[in-house]
């Protein structure tokens, strides 16, 4: 036993040595989070031209051809990223390489791979409220300079203003440049709704209640609306979103201090509780997978999905109710506060990796996925991506490959989005709202005791 | 000088081996015990030394502690019923008979499948919607409505444990199954002349003999329970609410989501600790237990 203490004691006093000799790491001043309205207008580049800007996209192939290069994706876009891989390949000799990963887990693996100093990945595609973590653990090169060099045939003001700061901007500086464009809208089977001679809602009393027939009416054979409410924060926190922007309230106020107890937040949580009544068992366990699983087979009468649903419901592979779906704004928030949003959940930008080995061809690589040509393209295939770029939306092309009616959604969306916050602070603050709004959707805590703890654990947090 | 060679040649000869596990097993330790006397994020590993705050904070965090209840819950429930289930497997299949081959093949098949296509196939099968069990379950009129294993707040734990106790029960029948094996024959055959009956053979030869590596088994099993972690990200997530976060999962949101790895470090510290205790107590508790059985 005394053999036991006196190595315990060794353990701790080498443990203690090793962290007190360690240089302190200078530390990044935190800013408060950022409030969730996206920017009305995209920024100005902060630095002067000092060389006339490129006119082409041109890749060039003098500095990829041989070279290998990675392209870390998420799992849901590996079908734009496959195509991506193969248009690449062609114009510019290299090989590309895809890191594909579930959808939650692409900002630890990018950061992790710069501060392990594996440094595999060449380039980044990465979830947007994560960017603050990934500057702040310096994984994405500062693209100041190549928004400058690249201005002539870049045109960054045909970028949405939604997504271009958001997606791109921390503090004055822009790290990388937006991709897949990703708001919620809300989607309706039609045969179900006109089954029981229902309108798609305009407000979330009516959702309910559309809801609320349709399940009651189906006894278990279909369901009034599919809501993901699986303990993800992508997931859970973008449905709550949905709520909260239309009911007015936000996460934080003008002065980035949390206001996520409001009474307009509370009566929005209050709203998805009771509405998860009646939706898709259950909500608590829905995500992307089981929400898709219930559309695809006519299961589900509405559903709060992506811009991209439309086309892939007209896959007869994997669809069962083709060109039987109409889609919506998001339902309006009741009250004066309450008005039409559309949340800008699970939009991804693309970076060049601070560990890439073969920087300049991921810059090539970077200048291929954002020209507007290449946009078109892969905007025009089945694959999760969604245009960011108001050239695209209004391209004759784009309108056909969804339709009239989910090119002009978009397009309203575009007005009253709101977006979440991108501070490096926001993945430790998501976690504790993630809980409890989990907690709140399985009646573990009330919607208002919920909240109470979240907007205590940020006060905590923001300290 | 031969006598000094013989002598220290063992020891030069494991030296290797025991470096290699010194660097692969105290190094890390050390370094983890390191950051979590700091504040450390991802990206600034060793981050302000602050001494034993990171402990003070893992010691009034309500989510760590009920993780902690629900790891042991856990653990202690599966383990329980894989050993009895593989024990009475292996008992039921210790004889050689016709198929007896095929048949402990088929009983290990869930030792050899990944964790994550485990995972896959049990998500499939809870699915509240297209899944088999809610299908029959519906089929067979034993549920009005069906039933959300993974999103109910009561069925979520028990789900998960079911999934588990499938994974891992080959793992005790293969463990039992060599125990039982080894069990020497002349006892038996000496009860045999004797004339005694089955349940008699079972009771004062068979369990007195085998308890010894049962014990060792459920403790092996109990230790490797503590750190279940794929089927809980797999399936739950953690959720609903926190009825499924158990200390693994837990430390890995810390540590990977929020990117706390100085906090992330502490918990790993405590919960390290923690089996240590447990691991020393049950080894006793078996040495107890076995000189009562002799």
């Amino acid at each position: 036993m005394k053999k036991l203490t006196l190595v315990l004691s060794v353990f701790v006093v080498l443990a203690m040595l090793l962290a007190a000799c360690q240089p302190a790491a200078t530390p990044a001043p935190e800013k408060p989070a950022e409030p969730t309205k996206a920017p009305e207008k995209p920024a100005e580049p902060t630095k002067a031209p000092e060389k006339p800007p490129e006119v082409s996209a041109a890749v060039n192939k003098e500095v990829c051809s041989g070279k290998t290069i990675k392209f870390l994706t998420i799992q849901p876009h590996n079908v734009a990223a496959q195509n991506l891989q193969t248009w690449f390949q062609e114009v510019s000799g290299a090989t590309v390489e895809l890191i594909v990963v579930p959808y939650d887990n692409v900002i630890e693996k990018a950061v992790l791979d710069v501060t392990s100093g594996a440094n595999e990945v060449d380039v980044v595609e990465y979830w947007y409220p994560g960017l603050g973590t990934l500057v702040e653990s310096n994984v994405l090169e500062n693209l100041d300079q190549w928004y400058v060099d690249n201005a002539g045939w870049l045109k960054a003001d045909d970028f949405f203003p939604t997504y271009f700061d958001t997606f791109t901007k921390i503090g004055n500086s822009r790290y990388g440049i937006p991709y897949d464009g990703d708001m919620h809208i809300l989607w309706y089977y039609k045969p179900l709704l006109e089954k029981y001679n229902l309108k798609p809602p305009a407000t979330w009393d009516e959702y309910l209640n559309v809801c609320k027939t349709i399940t009651e009416g189906e006894k278990g054979a279909a369901y009034g609306c599919a809501i993901m409410g699986a303990k993800i924060p992508l997931i859970l926190i973008g449905t709550f979103l949905n709520r909260l922007g239309s009911y007015g309230g936000s996460f934080f106020d003008a002065n980035g201090k949390p206001v996520v107890n409001s009474p307009e937040a509370v009566a929005a949580l209050e709203g998805l509780v009771e509405q998860s009544k009646y939706a898709l068992p259950t909500a608590s366990a829905v995500a992307f997978d089981e929400a898709l699983g219930g559309w695809f087979t006519g299961k589900v009468g509405m559903v709060e999905f992506w811009t991209d649903l439309g086309s892939m419901t007209d896959d007869p592979s994997a669809s069962k109710i083709v060109g039987q779906w109409g889609v919506v704004p998001l339902p309006k928030g009741p009250g004066d506060k309450g008005k039409v949003v559309a949340s800008v959940n699970a939009g991804f930008g693309v970076g060049v990796s601070t560990g890439s080995k073969n920087k300049e061809c991921a810059f090539e690589f970077l200048k291929f996925t954002a020209d507007p040509e290449t946009a078109k393209r892969y905007n025009t295939v089945v694959g999760g991506i969604d245009p960011v770029r108001k050239s695209t939306l209004d391209d004759p092309k784009y309108i056909e490959f969804v339709g009239k009616e989910v090119a002009d959604a978009i397009r309203e969306a575009h007005k009253n989005a709101v977006a979440w916050p991108t501070s490096a602070l926001w993945f430790k603050l998501q976690e504790p709202l993630n809980d409890n709004l989990s907690l709140a959707l399985t009646g573990q805590k009330t919607p208002k005791q919920a909240l109470d703890d979240t907007q205590k654990a940020w006060e905590e947090m923001l300290k | 000088m031969n006598a000094t060679i013989e002598k220290y040649t063992p020891k030069l000869m494991a030296l290797p081996t025991f470096i290699i596990l010194l660097i692969i097993s105290l190094v890390p330790l050390i370094y983890v015990l390191g950051i979590s006397f700091t504040d450390s994020t991802i990206s600034k590993p060793f981050n302000d030394f602050i001494w034993f705050e990171n402990y003070k904070k893992a010691l009034t965090d309500e989510v760590f502690g009920d993780s902690l209840v629900n790891t042991l819950v856990f653990a202690f429930v599966v383990t329980t019923i894989q050993t009895f289930l593989g024990f009475v497997l292996a008992f039921a299949m210790q004889r050689e008979r016709k198929l007896s081959g095929v048949l402990r093949t088929l009983a290990l098949l869930p030792l050899f499948t990944p964790p994550v296509a485990i995972a896959m196939i049990w998500r499939l099968i809870y699915d509240p919607n297209q899944g088999m069990l809610n299908y029959y379950m519906l089929k067979w009129g034993l549920v009005s409505a069906p039933a959300a294993f993974l999103g109910d707040k009561t069925l979520a734990f028990p789900s998960i444990m079911l999934a588990d106790i499938w994974q891992w029960t080959p793992f005790c029948f293969l463990l039992c199954l060599a125990a039982l094996q080894s069990l020497p024959r002349d006892p038996y055959e000496a009860a045999m002349v004797d004339g005694a009956s089955a349940w008699y053979v079972f009771k004062r030869l068979t369990l007195p003999m085998v308890a010894p590596q049962v014990i060792v088994i459920f403790l092996f099993r109990f230790l490797i329970a503590l750190k279940v972690f794929d089927l809980i990200y797999m399936l739950t997530f953690g959720g609903p609410g926190n009825t499924t976060q158990v200390a693994s999962f837990y430390i890995y949101r810390v540590s990977f989501k929020q990117f706390q790895t100085g906090y992330g470090g502490a918990l790993s510290i405590l919960v390290l600790i923690l089996i240590s205790v447990l691991a020393t107590l049950l080894t006793k508790g078996r040495e107890l237990l076995l000189k009562r059985v002799e």
